[in-house]
């Protein structure tokens, strides 16, 4: 069955990130003079560039960071949402498709992971509630975890979008040469989507069986001061 | 607000036992486990608008019943959508919509949701340790565990604090009951069975069991369950002076006491009471009259008395004729005082007063002559029941048998018939009640007197006249009884003669309705047989014409005719 059978691949929608707020995940990762910034954040693609001039200065003076970093701050979030920008406008066949997501990251002290599936075709996904949701179900009081999630959260989906997206110019374009008789199906380009219809078919269940339950049960560690130390040395000398 | 909703599980949650009560919110009446309701279907849309394969009816109707099943499961905890999402398959934010939906509705975390919101949100603004929730405090929750039997058990431990504070209510009947209170009753404080307030002083009791009641219950009827007035019997308690509860129990000691003290001074109560001690008066008389040989120690005493007076008859003979003078002026006075009887007696006493000294000894004979007046008030009731002429007739047909017997006191008796004959006929019976009565306070105040006055002489004046007087008015008394039994006899014979009448009546009307009856159908009979004869006259032409023809046509006799005869 190909998954162009359903209305919503029929219909396809201009690119954006498949949530309900259009918000475009920004990663900063800056070091100048041996002082790095890591942040992760949101932003509205609508909101003027102006603002992100604005935004930068305010991060700087308020972390009390070196005027340097104002330039730096503002050029990779124009440079990420010029990106994004890239890819307004054009079609993005997400078909009938639900990934997985997986999580691993840490927040100051707290380990998460986690795994669940998230349908891109659900335009009312919002990852923030869905963190906030986790945090208070887990008891997690570190209110930079939340965020933390849904920016990851958000990372992926772009990811994905931006893969639906350069799958449906390929689409088109085969379409072109071969007179769209090779329609390929959305599901493949997804790599890691799940089969619908065996998941979705009227012979299983959509509960899950019991052993898969732990692998998609989200995990917390709460890590001493001492182990995030080893853990960031670590990560220093992996990322060099 | 609440609603319990008995639910079947069926197959779908085969861990879950049968039939248990949940409470969901009486909004969400709406649930059931087979169907789906348009508030799910409106308020989750993409579910039935077909547009996926991941979003059909089916797959709503599976995550809905696993998330309630789940949270069933333990529902004292507060289920939470991390929870359920790594048991289901399925996009996480539909997952989330779901659960909110049914959170929202109270299907799930009914009760617990809005204070678990506002404790988590003080959580996260404040503190700063981490912390797992597990579930809420049992306290917050309102709905109630599906397996405590807490909200079954609660209305009927609310029923019995109604019913023992509620004067409307009344007591289950629990066999538990006499267990547990029966011990509170028998106490000196004594609650009322019904309305629970302190009986006082006075209070009835059932005399099936020790269920007892207060005075006002008892004139308001209120008897308890399956307890009938006439179980009740009315009991005191000691804080009463005239009578004590206690009065009903007479340990073997003060029995003892009261015989002795009887024996010892005769019919004076009071110094029987005083001697008893523990025991009033009144006591005492009820006691000594309900102890088996009471009357005849009585009897045997006035007996006594009786038998040491013929002693001395030899020498009072002559004063005999003194006695009859003094009847002859009592009547009088009692005809004036006719009806009530303890009144003439108490004229008798003053006229017995004046003759014998003994103000002491008072007393002693009044209250003979009470328990002695209870036979002359049968007497004379029975004498007022026949009526004055049949009773003086029978007083006459006795004396005269009387005299019959022994001859001498025929003169006594002379002035008697004097009374009877010359008497108003409607005193007569009253006047012979009173002589009785005289007769009998003459003897007692005799008998009682002897032991201790020593002037013996001018009490014996009429013991023979005495004892036939006695005799005289047992045989009227017997006479007139006699008398009324002829009478009611004769009433009944009449009554079943009516009777009889009747229904000898009742059944010739019976048979005369039969035969009527019969009548009608004879006449019926009648009228029917002509119409019969001409029906059969009728067949009988036909039967000639369809043979006519059937010659007309030729066909052959031997082949139509059996045909025609069936």
């Amino acid at each position: 069955m190909k998954a162009s059978a359903s209305p919503h691949s029929k219909a396809p929608f201009k690119f954006r990130i498949p949530t309900a707020e259009n918000l475009v995940p920004i990663r900063l990762d800056i070091e100048i003079d041996g002082q790095r910034f890591k942040d992760a954040f949101t932003w509205n693609p609508s909101d003027p560039d102006s603002e992100v001039v604005v935004f930068a200065k305010r991060t700087v003076k308020d972390l009390k960071l070196p005027p340097a970093f104002i330039t730096q701050i503002a050029q990779s979030i124009q440079s990420q949402l010029t990106e994004f920008r890239s890819f307004e406008g054009q079609d993005m066949y997400t078909g009938e498709k639900i990934i997985p997501i997986k999580l691993d990251l840490r927040v100051n002290n707290t380990l998460i992971k986690d795994q669940f599936l998230w349908d891109l075709n659900n335009y009312e996904s919002d990852p923030e509630e869905f963190s906030r949701t986790l945090c208070k179900d887990l008891g997690i009081d570190d209110p930079e975890v939340g965020p933390a999630i849904a920016v990851a959260i958000r990372e992926q989906l772009y990811e994905i979008a931006v893969q639906n997206v350069a799958s449906a110019r390929e689409s088109r374009m085969s379409k072109k040469g071969r007179r769209g008789f090779e329609h390929v199906p959305v599901s493949k380009t997804g790599g890691a989507s799940v089969d619908l219809v065996k998941l979705f078919g009227h012979r299983s269940s959509v509960v899950r069986k019991r052993k898969d339950w732990d692998i998609y049960e989200p995990i917390v560690d709460l890590l001493s001061n001492e182990e995030v130390d080893a853990l960031e040395a670590k990560e220093e000398r992996t990322a060099r | 607000m609440e609603a319990s909703l008995r639910e079947p599980s069926y197959r779908r949650a085969p861990d879950e036992p049968d039939l248990d009560l949940y409470t969901i919110p009486s909004h969400s009446s709406w649930f059931s486990w087979d169907d789906i309701h348009e508030t799910e279907k409106l308020a989750l849309k993409e579910f039935f608008d077909g547009s996926s394969i991941s979003r059909t009816p089916r797959i709503y109707k599976e995550y809905r019943d696993f998330i309630i099943n789940k949270y069933r499961e333990e529902p004292s905890s507060r289920l939470t959508f991390t929870e359920i999402r790594k048991s289901l398959v399925g996009d996480v934010n539909l997952l989330h919509k779901v659960f909110a939906f049914l959170e929202t509705w109270g299907l799930i975390n009914f009760g617990a949701t809005s204070d678990d919101d506002d404790l988590a949100e003080v959580e996260d603004g404040e503190s700063s340790v981490i912390k797992i929730e597990e579930g809420v405090p049992n306290g917050i929750r309102v709905g109630a565990m599906p397996n405590s039997v807490k909200p079954i058990s609660a209305p009927p431990v609310v029923e019995d604090s109604v019913i023992v504070n509620g004067s409307g209510f009344k007591l289950p009947p629990l066999t538990s009951y006499s267990d547990v209170f029966g011990d509170l009753l028998k106490q000196k404080i004594l609650v009322c069975g019904n309305c629970g307030q302190l009986c006082g002083s006075r209070y009835h009791q059932c005399a099936k069991d020790d269920y007892s009641i207060c005075e006002n219950c008892f004139k308001d009827g209120k008897y308890g369950e399956k307890r009938l007035l006439e179980d009740f019997e009315l009991k005191t308690t000691e804080f009463t002076e005239d009578r004590s509860s206690t009065g009903a129990v007479w340990t073997e000691a003060e029995t003892l006491l009261l015989l002795e003290s009887v024996l010892k001074h005769g019919d004076d109560w009071e110094l029987v009471a005083q001697n008893v001690q523990t025991k009033t008066k009144l006591d005492c008389i009820l006691k000594f009259v309900e102890l088996p040989f009471g009357d005849s120690l009585l009897c045997s005493e006035t007996q006594r008395n009786e038998v040491s007076g013929p002693n001395n008859n030899v020498t009072s003979e002559k004063e005999t004729t003194d006695g009859p003078p003094e009847t002859t002026e009592a009547p009088p006075n009692k005809q004036e005082i006719a009806g009530s009887e303890d009144q003439c007696t108490k004229d008798i006493n003053e006229d017995e007063d004046g003759e014998n000294q003994g103000p002491p000894k008072r007393q002693c004979t009044a209250s003979i002559q009470d328990t002695s007046s209870s036979l002359m008030k049968q007497v004379a009731l029975i004498s007022s029941m026949v009526g004055p002429q049949i009773m003086a007739a029978a007083s006459t047909a006795s004396v005269t048998a009387l005299c019959d017997e022994n001859s001498y006191p025929k003169e006594i008796f002379d002035d008697q018939n004097f009374f009877v004959t010359n008497g108003l006929c409607s005193a007569a019976s009253t006047t012979s009640n009173h002589e009785v009565e005289r007769i009998l306070n003459n003897e007692d105040s005799v008998a009682k007197e002897r032991p201790q006055s020593g002037d013996i002489m001018a009490e014996d004046k009429d013991d023979i006249a005495l004892i036939l007087r006695v005799r005289a008015a047992i045989a009227t008394a017997l006479g007139a009884a006699a008398a009324h039994a002829k009478l009611l006899a004769d009433q009944e014979e009449r009554e079943m003669e009516y009777l009889l009448g009747i229904m000898i009546e009742t059944q010739m009307k019976k048979m005369q309705r039969k035969i009527k009856h019969f009548e009608d159908l004879e006449l019926i009979m009648e009228t029917e047989y002509p119409v019969i004869e001409e029906l059969e006259d009728e067949l009988l032409m036909e039967r000639v014409s369809v043979l006519q023809s059937a010659f007309d046509l030729g066909i052959p006799r031997w082949k139509d005719y059996p045909s025609v005869r069936s």
